[in-house]
C-alpha cells in the first residue's frame, strides 16, 4: 500500500459498475458477490422498483432495479447486465446494474461531496463523488438506496389495494 | 456461582418435576392413594430438594423437604389423601412455581411459612398415628440421631436396587472436614457439588440443608448412587481444601429385599426400562452380577439444540433438494443424448440413491423439530379444574392423544387459543350440576380434549357434553349488532349462524364475568389458529353439547400446496385452503355492481382474477380455471390461467427487506430453481369477500 511521507493516504475498494451511461461505485464491504442476470420472479404489490425475487443458493433475494430507484430511463437487460449482491446489516439484497466494470482502489482523500444533482439522481442516495483518471465515479450511499423512502413506498403499495401496510 | 446453562437445566428439570406433582396431585384427588402415584411424586419432591439445595435456593429446597416429608408418610399409608390436603397440596405446588418465578426473575419473594405450617399439620397428625404402631419391627427408626449411623427407608433401599439395575453402585460416604475449618457449608456445598457430578445423593446425615448452613460437627454422611470409581470418586473429595478424611464403602442390601424389592418392582411398575429384569430368573444372592448378565438397559438419550441450527439444516435440505433435482433432470439429459451408455447408468443411479437420501434427511430434521403435545396439554387439567372449582361445576376432563407429534412452532402457537376455547367449555358449556341433573343429565359434566394425525394434519377436538348454543339467539344477536339484517338472517344457514362466534366483539353471553364473555376470544382464536395455516369449526347441539375441531398443519415449514400459472409466473396456493377445482365457461361469469361472481351448485361464490389481483392483465380464454379457496366458512373463486399440479413446498420467506406483501404469505423454491411465491388465501379472501359481497352474492343465488 502506498503510504505518503507523513499522515496517511487511506484507500478504500470500490466496485465500479455502469448505469445509464454513468459510472457509480460502491464499496466493496458491502458486496458479497456478483452474478449474471437470471430469471426473476416478479413480486406483485411490491414497490415498483423492486423487480422481484431470485433464488440465491436456496435463499430467496429480492433484487432492485437500480434505473427504476434513481427514476432513470429504464434500458434492456443485456449480456453485461449483473446483479451486484449486496450485505446491509442483515438485508441481502441484489441490484441489477448494466455492467460491473472493475474493483478500483481510491484513496480516501480523493472523495468530494456530491454536486445537488447528478444526472438525474437524487443526491440522498449519494456518498460522494471521486475521478479517477479521466473518470468520474459517483460513489452510493447503499443504506440511502435501500431505505429512503422505502418505508413509504412500501406503505403506498398497501393503500393502493385498500390494506393497511 | 451457578453458569446460566446449570441454572437452565436445574429450570428445565424443576419444570418437568413440577408437572410430574401437578399431575400427581390431579391423580390422587381422582383416584384417591396410588402407591405408584406417591412414589412418583416423593421422588419428584425430592429430587427438587436434592437439586435446589445444591444450587442454593434454600426456601425452595424448604418446601420441598416438607412436601416430601408428608409424601413420605402418605406413601407409608399413615396418611389418607383428602379434599382438604389436596388443596394444601396446589397451595404448595402454587408457591414452588413462584419460587421458581422468582429464580427466573419473574415474580417478586414468595413467603413460603404458611403454606409449610400447613403440611407440618398434616405430617405431625401422621407422625403421632406412626408413635402408636412403633413396635411394627419392619419399619427401621425414621428419626436418626445426629452422629448415627446413616439408616435406609425402604423407599431408599428401593431406589438403590433400581440403580443397581441402571449399573450403578450405592456408597456410603463418610467425610470429616478440619475442625478449624471456617467455612464448613461451604465445604459441604463444594463435596456436594463434587458428588453430584459423579452421580446421584439419595440421602444426607445431617439432611443437605443443614449442611449447606454449615450446622453440622466435623463429621457427615451421604449415599451416593455412581458408575463412578471409588478411587476417583475419593480422590475427587480429597482435593477439595480442609478435606481431612474421606471413607467409602458400598451399601449392602440384604439380599431378600433385593429380590423382594426387584421382584416387587417389576411386578408394580411395567415400565419399558425394566423389561430385563421382569424374569429375574438365576437371581441367587448378588444383585451387583446381575447387571452384567443382563447387559446395560436402554437409556433414553437427548441432546438440547437452538431451533435455529434445526432451521438452518432444514435451509440446507432444501437445497439439496433442489440440485439433486437438477442432477435428476441432467441424468434424462445424458440418457436421451447417450442411450443406455454404462456411466449413463451410474449417474442415474446415484441421483436416486441420492433422491432417496435426502427424503431421508428431510424426514428425520422434520422429526427432530416435532414435540409431542402433551407440552401444551398437560398445563390444563389445573387449570380445568380450578375453573370447574371456582364456578361451583363438576367436571371431568378426558385427554386424549397426548403423545401425538407436532412441528414445535404450532406448539407454540396453540396453547392460548386452546386455553379459550377450554375456559369457555367450562365457563358457557358445561351447566352448574344442579341443571344438569334436572335436564337428565349426569351430575358431573365431560370434557374431552382429544389430538390424533389425520393424512398431513393434526385434529384436536374439544368437546363438551354441556347446554350447546342455541343458534337462534346468535341469530338475533348478529341482527342486534347490525352484523346482517334480518331478513339475510334468516336466509342463512345454521352453519353460517355459527360463523358470526368468530367475528370481532361477538360475544353471547348475558353477563361478563371475569373468564369469559367479553367478546374477545373466538375472533382471536380463529385468528391465531390461522396464522399458521390450520383452521377452526364449531358444531353444536343444543341441550347436548358443544364440539370444536381445530385442524392444524403438521409442520410449518413443509406444505402441500395447488400449483398454478398466471402471467408467466408460478403460484403455490395451500392445499388446506383449496376446496375443489372447476373449469368454466366466461359466460358463467356474471357482473353484480362492482364484483364479478361464479354460480356453483346453487351458491354463488364471488370471483377474482389472481392476473389482476396481482397487478397484470386477465387472459381471455376459452375456458377459465377456478380454484375455489376458503377459509373457515368464506368461499373465493380464484380464476387462474393452468393448473400445474399438487407439490411439497418448502416455505420460506421473502425476507426483512421486503417484508409483509399483502396477499403473499412466502416464496418456495421449485425444483428447476425457480422461485414461486405462495400466496396468502386468507389475506386474499378477507380483502376480497367483504360482507357486502356476499349479500350480494347470496343475492344472486336466490
Amino acid at each position: 500500500m502506498a503510504q505518503k511521507a507523513e499522515g496517511i493516504c487511506r484507500e478504500e475498494q470500490v466496485v465500479v459498475f455502469e448505469l445509464a451511461g454513468q459510472t457509480y461505485g460502491v464499496e466493496i464491504g458491502s458486496v458479497s458477490e456478483i452474478i449474471r442476470m437470471e430469471n426473476i420472479t416478479r413480486v406483485p404489490r411490491a414497490p415498483e422498483f423492486v423487480e422481484g425475487v431470485i433464488n440465491l443458493r436456496g435463499r430467496i433475494i429480492p433484487v432492485l432495479d437500480l434505473r427504476k430507484r434513481f427514476g432513470l430511463p429504464e434500458g434492456e437487460h443485456t449480456r453485461r447486465s449483473r446483479i451486484i449482491i449486496a450485505e446491509i446489516g442483515s438485508m441481502t439484497v441484489g441490484m441489477i446494474v448494466d455492467a460491473v466494470l472493475e474493483v478500483l482502489r481510491i484513496p480516501v482523500d480523493g472523495i468530494e461531496p456530491p454536486p445537488p444533482v447528478v444526472d438525474g439522481v437524487d443526491v440522498v442516495y449519494l456518498r460522494g463523488i471521486t475521478l479517477h483518471g479521466e473518470r468520474l465515479v459517483i460513489l452510493l450511499n447503499l443504506e440511502k438506496v435501500l431505505y429512503e423512502e422505502e418505508k413509504e413506498a412500501l406503505a403506498e403499495a398497501g393503500e393502493e389495494i385498500g390494506l393497511p401496510a | 456461582m451457578f453458569s446460566d446453562v446449570e441454572i437452565s437445566v436445574f429450570l428445565d428439570e424443576l419444570e418437568e418435576k413440577i408437572q410430574v406433582l401437578s399431575d400427581g396431585f390431579l391423580q390422587l384427588e381422582k383416584e384417591g392413594s396410588d402407591p405408584q402415584v406417591l412414589q412418583e411424586i416423593f421422588r419428584a419432591a425430592h429430587t427438587v430438594k436434592g437439586s435446589s439445595g445444591v444450587m442454593g435456593y434454600d426456601r425452595m429446597s424448604r418446601l420441598t423437604h416438607e412436601m416430601e416429608n408428608l409424601f413420605d408418610l402418605m406413601r407409608q399409608g399413615r396418611l389418607k389423601i383428602n379434599e382438604e390436603m389436596v388443596d394444601v397440596l396446589f397451595e404448595a405446588l402454587d408457591t414452588l412455581k413462584a419460587l421458581r418465578d422468582e429464580v427466573t426473575g419473574q415474580g417478586g419473594p414468595v413467603d413460603i411459612e404458611g403454606v409449610i405450617e400447613k403440611i407440618r399439620r398434616f405430617v405431625a397428625g401422621g407422625e403421632r398415628r406412626k408413635a402408636g404402631r412403633a413396635s411394627s419391627p419392619d419399619s427401621g427408626p425414621e428419626n436418626v440421631p445426629p452422629q448415627g449411623i446413616l439408616d435406609l427407608t425402604e423407599v431408599e433401599e428401593e431406589v438403590i436396587c433400581e440403580a443397581y439395575i441402571r449399573g450403578q453402585h450405592a456408597y456410603r460416604i463418610q467425610v470429616t472436614v478440619d475442625s478449624q475449618c471456617q467455612m464448613k457449608s461451604v465445604r459441604a456445598f463444594l463435596v456436594f457439588q463434587t458428588l453430584y457430578e459423579c452421580g446421584e445423593i439419595i440421602k444426607a446425615l445431617p439432611p443437605a440443608e443443614k449442611l449447606q448452613e454449615g450446622e453440622y460437627d466435623n463429621t457427615f454422611e451421604v449415599i451416593l448412587l455412581t458408575a463412578e470409581d471409588i478411587g476417583r470418586i475419593r480422590h475427587l473429595l480429597m482435593t477439595i481444601s480442609e478435606i481431612v478424611s474421606v471413607e467409602i464403602e458400598p451399601v449392602v442390601l440384604s439380599d431378600d429385599r433385593v429380590q423382594d424389592l426387584v421382584a416387587g418392582d417389576s411386578a408394580e411398575e411395567q415400565s419399558d426400562k425394566k423389561q430385563p429384569m421382569e424374569e429375574p430368573t438365576g437371581k441367587t444372592g448378588a444383585p451387583l452380577q446381575t447387571r452384567e448378565a443382563e447387559g446395560p438397559p436402554k437409556q433414553v438419550k437427548t441432546v438440547r439444540i437452538d431451533v435455529e441450527k434445526l432451521d438452518n439444516l432444514m435451509n440446507l435440505v432444501g437445497e439439496l433438494v433442489i440440485d439433486r433435482t437438477r442432477l435428476d433432470r441432467l441424468a434424462e439429459i445424458f440418457k436421451s443424448r447417450y442411450g443406455s451408455d454404462d456411466l449413463v447408468e451410474v449417474l442415474d443411479e446415484i441421483s436416486n440413491h441420492l433422491g432417496q437420501l435426502t427424503n431421508g434427511l428431510q424426514e428425520q430434521i422434520m422429526k427432530a423439530r416435532m414435540l409431542p403435545v402433551a407440552q401444551v396439554f398437560n398445563r390444563f387439567p389445573r387449570m380445568v379444574r380450578d375453573l370447574a372449582h371456582k364456578l361451583g361445576k363438576e367436571i371431568d376432563f378426558v385427554i386424549e392423544g397426548k403423545e401425538t407429534e407436532l412441528d414445535r412452532n404450532v406448539i407454540e402457537v396453540i396453547g392460548d387459543p386452546l386455553i379459550h376455547l377450554l375456559r369457555n367449555a367450562v365457563d358457557h358449556g358445561i351447566e352448574p350440576p344442579e341443571e344438569r341433573v334436572a335436564a337428565g343429565k349426569p351430575r358431573t359434566g365431560t370434557i374431552r380434549l382429544k389430538a390424533f394425525h389425520e393424512e398431513n394434519h393434526i385434529v384436536i377436538f374439544i368437546e363438551d357434553d354441556g347446554r350447546g348454543i342455541d343458534v337462534n339467539k346468535i341469530r338475533n344477536r348478529a341482527v342486534e349488532r347490525g352484523l346482517v339484517d334480518a331478513e339475510m338472517a334468516e336466509r342463512l344457514t345454521d352453519r353460517e349462524v355459527l360463523d358470526f362466534i368468530f367475528a370481532p366483539g361477538f360475544s353471547l353471553a348475558e353477563q361478563v364475568t371475569d373468564l369469559s364473555g367479553r367478546g374477545v376470544g373466538m375472533d382471536v382464536v380463529r385468528r391465531q389458529i390461522g396464522q399458521i395455516n390450520g383452521f377452526v369449526e364449531l358444531a353444536t347441539a343444543l341441550g347436548k353439547g358443544t364440539k370444536l375441531t381445530i385442524k392444524l398443519p403438521l409442520t410449518l415449514a413443509i406444505i402441500r400446496a395447488l400449483m398454478v400459472q398466471v402471467d408467466k409466473q408460478v403460484y403455490a396456493l395451500p392445499l388446506v385452503n383449496v376446496m375443489e377445482t372447476i373449469r368454466i365457461f366466461p359466460a358463467a361469469v356474471q357482473k353484480i355492481r362492482q364484483s364479478e361472481v361464479i354460480i356453483v351448485r346453487g351458491q354463488a361464490l364471488p370471483l377474482v382474477w389472481l392476473a389482476e389481483a396481482f397487478g397484470s392483465q386477465r387472459k381471455e380464454a376459452a375456458r377459465v380455471y377456478v380454484v375455489i379457496v376458503g377459509v373457515g366458512n368464506q368461499r373465493l373463486g380464484v380464476a387462474v390461467e393452468r393448473l400445474l399440479g399438487e407439490q411439497e413446498v418448502v416455505i420460506k420467506s421473502l425476507g426483512n427487506y421486503l417484508g409483509r406483501i399483502p396477499g403473499l404469505s412466502g416464496a418456495t423454491i421449485l425444483g428447476d430453481g425457480e422461485v414461486a411465491l405462495i400466496v396468502d388465501i386468507r389475506g386474499l379472501v378477507s380483502e376480497f369477500v367483504r360482507g357486502d359481497a356476499v349479500e350480494e352474492a347470496a343475492y344472486a343465488a336466490g
